[in-house]
């Protein structure tokens, strides 16, 4: 009797410019495998099902705990992270193709600096930077550490964006991290010195109107942020700003 | 977070622009269309559909309903400005939406995906119905500014046809539940509800109000094709109302008058 296997198989880019192509592979089962453990058996023994020489798969990974957002990827049509992507739960044969809303480096690597600068455009920090120390910042209420925690744990993975479909190269929506981001800051008792420019920022073209509250995003977070809320909560922000702009500016 | 390269003389794909902090008015006209959808049209149509329920007590009540409506002042005026422009920009920039957006259904059968992807058919399906029902009720045939008495009577004899009753079934169901579904999403968007809890019941309460719209819309459907004997037809409604055409017609009256 034959052993039980893994069957899957993988769209692959060789460069950014060139043309995709999908390989079979089929690997022996054990019990635990994620996805990221399927590359690393092709990476092995890099043959694909039927036998043809090829060379191991590209693709970003780091913590393997859910923690970093690298390994993000579409398994099985879907925005998720590999590592935490258990063979056990995967319909046969996975498929796995790199996120399709960014540019392909090769393989399942995608350039997803997108984020980085929308992070930048809505200033998604605290701005302490100085020559000398400012002393002790003030101090947080616990229930308004609570709700920053749930957002700070966002890893840039972009499964929100994704699986947007707001989210493309018509619309050029910022997304719903970035927006939870800005709203992370603008919790923040120095953050918040910032907040009239991260909410201007939200209503250039791309910005916070551009939701279409598909709500695919709180959907497919692994870290469960509340995105829907976040971007409700910074759309009332970013209303009365518009208002008020208009009655008092 | 890799980044690509640039080799001299290839064009790499770029993806998704980042945001355009500062520029464009995307944002004033996303709002725009989002505000008009509940005031004026979602207001017209809540109006629209309790008028319509006037059906339901008789054609002498619709029509008196008619009459009410096409006799307000600046009547044409309230038609342009509340109903006509507000109603054509949010159905054009609302196709525009659609167009810039990338259906994934498919891939994401979600609950809210499906909310909006049916919010965009509906409303093609409005805009292509509410197109026909404009031109065969306002802008075609007996006109009921002049002869309000004819109301139920037009309304009944556009439903006689299966196919045009089927058309109008449909335009009731999917205008209620555009607009229904809609005033969630407008509270959502605005930040008038955000918590998952309180989203929730925005979104029952938005479906509720979908469905209240829509029993009520079929209601008064019914009202026209089952409830009321068939109106007929009266020769004097395809006559213009003005002074000369009522001269015209009462030769003797007027004579009788100048004499």
């Amino acid at each position: 009797m034959a052993n039980k296997t893994v069957l899957f198989k993988i769209k692959r880019q060789t460069t950014p410019t060139s043309e995709p192509f999908w390989e079979e592979f089929e690997i022996d089962y054990r019990a635990g495998l994620n996805v990221i453990s399927l590359f690393m058996e092709v990476a092995l023994k890099p043959l694909t099902r039927d036998g043809k020489a090829t060379t191991p798969v590209n693709y970003d990974s780091n913590c393997l705990e859910e923690v970093c957002g690298s390994c993000a990827m579409l398994i099985n049509g879907r925005a998720r992270m590999a590592c935490s992507a258990l063979v056990d739960n995967l319909e046969q044969p996975i498929t796995i193709e790199p996120f399709s809303k960014f540019p392909v480096v090769r393989d399942l690597q995608v350039d997803r600096s997108v984020l980085f600068e929308n992070l930048k455009t809505v200033k998604a920090w605290v701005p302490v930077d100085g020559t000398y120390s400012l002393g002790d910042g003030p101090r947080q209420l616990p229930q308004v550490q609570e709700q920053a925690y749930q957002l700070s744990q966002c890893m840039s993975c972009c499964c929100c964006m994704e699986s947007c479909p707001q989210f493309n190269e018509s619309t050029g929506f910022v997304g719903a991290a970035t927006i939870a981001q800005a709203r992370l800051f603008n919790m923040h008792p120095t953050g918040k010195v910032l907040k009239e420019e991260r909410l201007a920022a939200l209503m250039g073209d791309g910005g916070i109107q551009e939701c279409g509250y598909a709500q695919n995003c709180v959907e497919a977070c692994p870290k469960e942020i509340p995105l829907t809320k976040s971007i409700s909560d910074v759309g009332g922000d970013v209303m009365k700003k518009a208002v008020l702009d208009f009655f008092r500016l | 977070m890799a980044s690509t390269a640039q080799t001299p003389g290839t064009t790499l794909p770029k993806g998704v622009a980042p945001l355009r902090a500062g520029q464009g008015s995307s944002f004033l006209w996303r709002r725009l269309h989002s505000l008009t959808g509940i005031v004026p049209v979602g207001l017209f149509l809540l109006e629209h559909f309790l008028s319509n329920a006037e059906a339901l007590s008789g054609p002498a009540a619709y029509n008196a309903q008619v009459k009410f409506l096409t006799g307000l002042p600046f009547r044409l005026g309230l038609e342009i400005i509340g109903v006509f422009i507000p109603l054509l920009f949010h159905a054009l920039y609302g196709i525009y939406i659609w167009w810039r957006g990338e259906n994934n259904v498919i891939d994401y059968p979600w609950a809210g995906n499906w909310g909006y992807t049916l919010q965009r058919y509906t409303g093609m399906l409005v805009f292509f119905y509410v197109g026909f029902h404009l031109w065969t009720m306002r802008f075609t045939g007996v006109h009921l500014t002049e002869h309000y008495q004819a109301s139920f009577w037009k309304v009944q004899s556009e439903l006689s046809h299966p196919l045009i009753l089927g058309f109008y079934v449909l335009g009731v169901l999917a205008s209620a539940w555009h607009f229904g579904y809609g005033c969630f999403l407008f509270a959502a968007k605005w930040g008038i509800v955000t918590g998952p809890k309180a989203q929730n019941r925005a979104r029952l309460a938005g479906i509720g109000l979908a469905v209240v719209l829509m029993l009520a819309g079929l209601a008064s459907l019914y009202s026209f094709v089952g409830k009321y004997p068939e109106q007929q037809r009266n020769p004097m409604w395809d006559l213009h109302n003005d002074a000369a055409e009522q001269s015209r017609l009462t030769p003797a009256a007027t004579v009788g008058v100048a004499r």
